[in-house]
């Protein structure tokens, strides 16, 4: 056997898939080709590395972790679906709030206070406050 | 119940059908992404990434092929996006690195406990060697190579997914396996780590 045909046939030989014949064929050229011999052996740690990440298994929560976020995308999809009610629900709070101030200055302009008015003597209304002499000045006389 | 009839009652609004899609086949879109990207939890995050990404596209799935080609696509294609993505970002992925390390001992180490702390690096060290001659590949002949090996996938079933012939499937991997003796071959006489 020469090296070409031992590269060609090494995936099979390290799979177990070669007749007795080859199989034999391909142990007797490893055994005499260092080259064979050392790239045989790189192709065995390749196999070991593949292999050890093969068996790592996902995360145990993986299902209800995409399960969650397709939930959440869909929850957040069926909110941007409804924009009528995201520009409604601002306009509403501010209409509500302008309504409700309206509302105030409406009563407070209706209201007029009437019981609780101290009644005032006519003469007190008929002092004229400028003319009314400083204290400063009776004093100093 | 097949992923045809599942499919067809995703789309008639029975979103919890999809789990059973998620369960049939999150392991092997798992180890796509593994061999790709060489990180268990990078790896979680890219399974989740694609069936999400399968569940909002699931309405443009025809049914030429099966379910299972067709996520296969978007695995290869979210895999071959996230490292080009990190090959744009060197700096935040070395700094990444330096938080990783010991992660990645974590995972190696819970393969076999009884390991004695030379051959524990000695596997470390032959893993980054192998896993960064295959990063090395271009982008079809290290697809075909996860697909074959970490997938176990035949050839027909690679020319499916990749929507190529099966001879250039063939040719692919044959030209894979000639860059990774050279370029594992001329590591190996350097580092000397096989004892």
């Amino acid at each position: 056997m020469n090296c070409q045909l031992c590269q060609k046939e090494s995936d099979k030989y390290r799979e177990g898939k070669l007749s007795d014949d080859l199989r034999i064929q391909v142990e007797s050229h490893l055994q005499q080709c260092t080259e064979c011999a050392e790239s045989y052996r790189i192709q065995l740690i390749a196999d070991s590395v593949i292999n050890m990440e093969k068996a790592i298994s996902p995360a145990i929560n993986l299902t209800a972790r995409i399960m969650d976020r397709i939930e959440n995308l869909e929850d957040a999809g069926n909110k941007i679906s409804k924009p009528f009610i995201r520009v409604l629900q601002p306009v509403l709070i501010i209409t509500s709030m302008a309504a409700a101030i309206f509302i105030g200055v409406l009563i407070g302009n209706i209201y007029k206070p009437s019981g609780t008015v101290i009644s005032r003597p006519v003469e007190l209304s008929l002092i004229d406050d400028a003319t009314i002499e400083s204290v400063d000045i009776l004093s100093n006389e | 119940m097949t992923d045809t009839e599942i499919i067809n009652i995703i789309l008639q609004g029975g979103r919890n059908e999809f789990r059973t899609l998620v369960e049939r086949y999150q392991s092997m879109v798992f180890r796509t992404c593994m061999g790709f990207l060489h990180d268990k939890d990078d790896a979680d995050d890219l399974t989740q990434e694609v069936f999400i990404q399968a569940y909002q596209s699931l309405n443009k799935f025809k049914g030429d092929s099966a379910f299972s080609t067709w996520i296969y696509r978007i695995a290869v294609n979210a895999s071959l996006n996230r490292l080009r993505k990190n090959s744009r970002t060197p700096i935040l992925n070395r700094l990444d690195s330096l938080f990783v390390t010991g992660k990645e001992k974590e995972i190696s180490l819970t393969a076999n406990d009884d390991e004695d702390p030379e051959s524990i690096l000695i596997r470390l060290e032959k893993s980054k060697w192998i896993q960064a001659a295959l990063d090395s590949l271009p982008e079809n002949q290290r697809t075909v190579i996860v697909l074959s090996k970490y997938d176990d996938l035949s050839q027909k079933e690679i020319a499916e997914i990749m929507k190529i012939t099966e001879g250039a499937v063939e040719s692919l991997i044959q030209r894979a396996k000639a860059n990774l003796k050279v370029k594992l071959s001329s590591t190996y006489k350097k580092m000397r780590l096989i004892p």
